[in-house]
């Protein structure tokens, strides 16, 4: 149960985690659009060069990174192999009995795969390894601010979410400790069909239940003894703040993308033709 | 009716992770048949892991726990067994509460170990009977209770299964004095008419010189000292020095004997001291 790793956040100091966490969204945006509008093999190398340098610049290791694409390692075998099966086009490369290959599914294959990985490498890099969830929360609620002059509730959305992120370890481990209290009195999780497993889950469920309902009241009681009445108004005491840091990151970050698409515009060099 | 030995045992929390720490350090404790021992330290010294030990919910990274002599970790499938041999109540165990009724909550422990029914009728009963659960209570649902009797309901659930060790994680947390002092008696009165031993965790050193037989104390993950309680409570410095200081009646005492008034030095409760005090009195009288 401590295996569970909800917003993997690595604590740390470097840039990438000083950085203001709107900066930090925007890039991850540009980065994506990016990464899905380049096919040349020349900008993918470059991009995997800036990247490279962000991943040290992050001063996190790079055996977590690694580790963080574990989960979409099916996901790129299960598209490699429909996308080597399924696409017909260019010139035909393999045949054995109902299996062809031919080029254009090699070329989609790679493409999908390598975009894939820069993704997760992204999101890890730019968002759940160097952003505290909270953070994330309220760069969150300060881009989508506009929104609320349509009448969103913009700050309602990005409380909610901050209580929930919040209590997510809270209910992990409090479903550790009643698991454990049950299992103290001999409850048995790992064995038997599908439907007494899922009836020893109840002494399990119920109390995690009644202490969600608990916790929400509690919490909505000291809400209200601390006059909370929604975000109107509301003042912080960590105001985001568009630094220096977070200018030259942005201008540079900039550079770079545009640099990354001029060259697979100019420099086609091995582009994968679709 | 059993013994549980610690053999050197070390647990981390998080290992490989920058969140590592260090719950237990290579600690060799017995826990002595049909006595209660008491298990004192401050928050973080490892106390919570430890009780979680002596009934396999958590594995140490090293060393052995041996129940009558037998490694509980030698065969997975026995584990189970262990369990219901050991019994644990855990920190705020009333959130744990979960059946209809509190009967069918006591008798849940029962129910697993595949008793009977009459079998375990007899054991809600008198499992209520030693945690102080009245029998009125029994037919309503768990969640009527107050905070107290859901407390007890859930130590109940635990001696229903007529553990030979029962092992409590601060089970007068939160409670009135009046809670604590029922609570702590019913624990008792099970350890003597069943002879089992019985692990308590707790804060108090009241609760610790009034209730335990021996003592062990923990710092820093480590067994600092174990001992008698008249063992225990002789090194008050070395206690001050963990923090953790003395029951506050044998610190009055102590400051008494140096004023001059000789009250002895084994007193650990308020009774004690006033016996003491009749004693001196009576004596000066004549």
């Amino acid at each position: 149960m401590h295996d569970i790793a909800l917003g993997q956040y690595f604590p740390g100091d470097s840039v990438m985690h000083r950085l203001d966490p709107r900066v930090k969204l925007v890039a991850l945006i540009a980065f994506i659009t990016v990464i899905f509008v380049v096919n040349s093999a020349a900008s993918f190398l470059l991009l995997a060069v800036f990247t490279f340098a962000l991943l040290l610049l992050s001063r996190i290791p790079l055996s977590v990174y690694a580790r963080g694409m574990k989960p979409i390692l099916f996901i790129i075998i299960f598209t490699t192999v429909i996308n080597l099966l399924m696409t017909t086009g260019g010139r035909q490369l393999f045949s054995f009995g109902f299996i062809h290959i031919y080029e254009k599914g090699v070329i989609n294959a790679v493409l999908v795969s390598v975009r894939l990985c820069f993704l997760m490498l992204g999101s890890g890099l730019f968002l759940t390894y160097t952003t505290s969830p909270l953070s994330l929360t309220d760069g969150l609620e300060s881009l989508l601010s506009p929104l609320s002059k349509l009448r969103v509730p913009v700050h309602e959305f990005s409380m909610m979410m901050t209580i929930a992120l919040r209590f997510i370890p809270t209910l992990v481990e409090e479903t550790d400790k009643v698991m454990n209290a049950q299992k103290a009195r001999g409850a048995d999780f790992s064995s038997g069909g599908l439907i007494s497993r899922a009836k020893a889950l109840l002494p399990v469920m119920i109390p995690l239940f009644v202490s969600a309902f608990r916790r929400a009241d509690e919490l909505a009681v000291a809400m209200e003894c601390r006059c909370y009445r929604g975000g109107e108004g509301r003042t912080r005491m960590k105001v985001l703040r568009c630094g220096r840091v977070d200018v030259v990151f942005l201008a540079v970050f900039a550079l770079l993308a545009a640099a990354v698409v001029l060259v697979n515009v100019f420099f086609p060099l091995f582009a994968f033709k679709l | 009716m059993a013994e549980i030995r610690l053999e050197g045992v070390s647990y981390t929390y998080g290992r490989g992770t920058p969140f590592e720490a260090h719950a237990v350090k290579d600690l060799t404790l017995t826990i002595e048949e049909g006595k209660i021992t008491g298990i004192i330290g401050h928050t973080g010294s490892g106390k919570s892991t430890l009780v979680e030990m002596l009934n396999g919910l958590i594995k140490p990274d090293f060393g052995r726990v041996l129940l009558d002599g037998e490694d509980i970790w030698a065969d997975k499938k026995k584990l189970r067994s262990v369990r219901f041999r050991v019994g644990l109540v855990m920190q705020y165990p009333e959130y744990q509460l979960f059946d209809e009724t509190v009967r069918a909550d006591i008798a849940f422990g029962p129910h697993n170990m595949g008793l009977s029914e009459e079998e375990t009728d007899e054991r809600v009963r008198e499992a209520a009977r030693f945690a102080g659960v009245g029998f009125e209570l029994l037919d309503k649902s768990p969640f009527e209770l107050s905070g107290g009797q859901k407390r007890r309901a859930a130590v109940a659930g635990v001696m229903a299964m007529r553990p030979d060790v029962l092992v409590l994680d601060e089970p007068a947390a939160g409670l009135d004095p009046k809670g604590r002092a029922s609570i702590l008696s019913g624990i008792r009165e099970y350890s003597e008419a069943t002879g089992a031993s019985v692990v308590i965790v707790s804060h108090s050193m009241e609760d610790m010189a009034a209730y335990c037989d021996r003592i062990a104390v923990l710092a820093d993950g480590g067994l600092a000292m174990y001992g008698t309680r008249e063992e225990i409570f002789a090194r008050r410095d070395e206690l001050r020095a963990i923090g953790l200081g003395v029951p506050l009646i044998t610190d009055i005492a102590y400051e008494l004997s140096s004023l001059g008034v000789p009250l002895g030095d084994d007193i650990y409760t308020v009774r004690g001291v006033a016996e003491a005090l009749a004693k001196l009195i009576k004596g000066r009288e004549r």
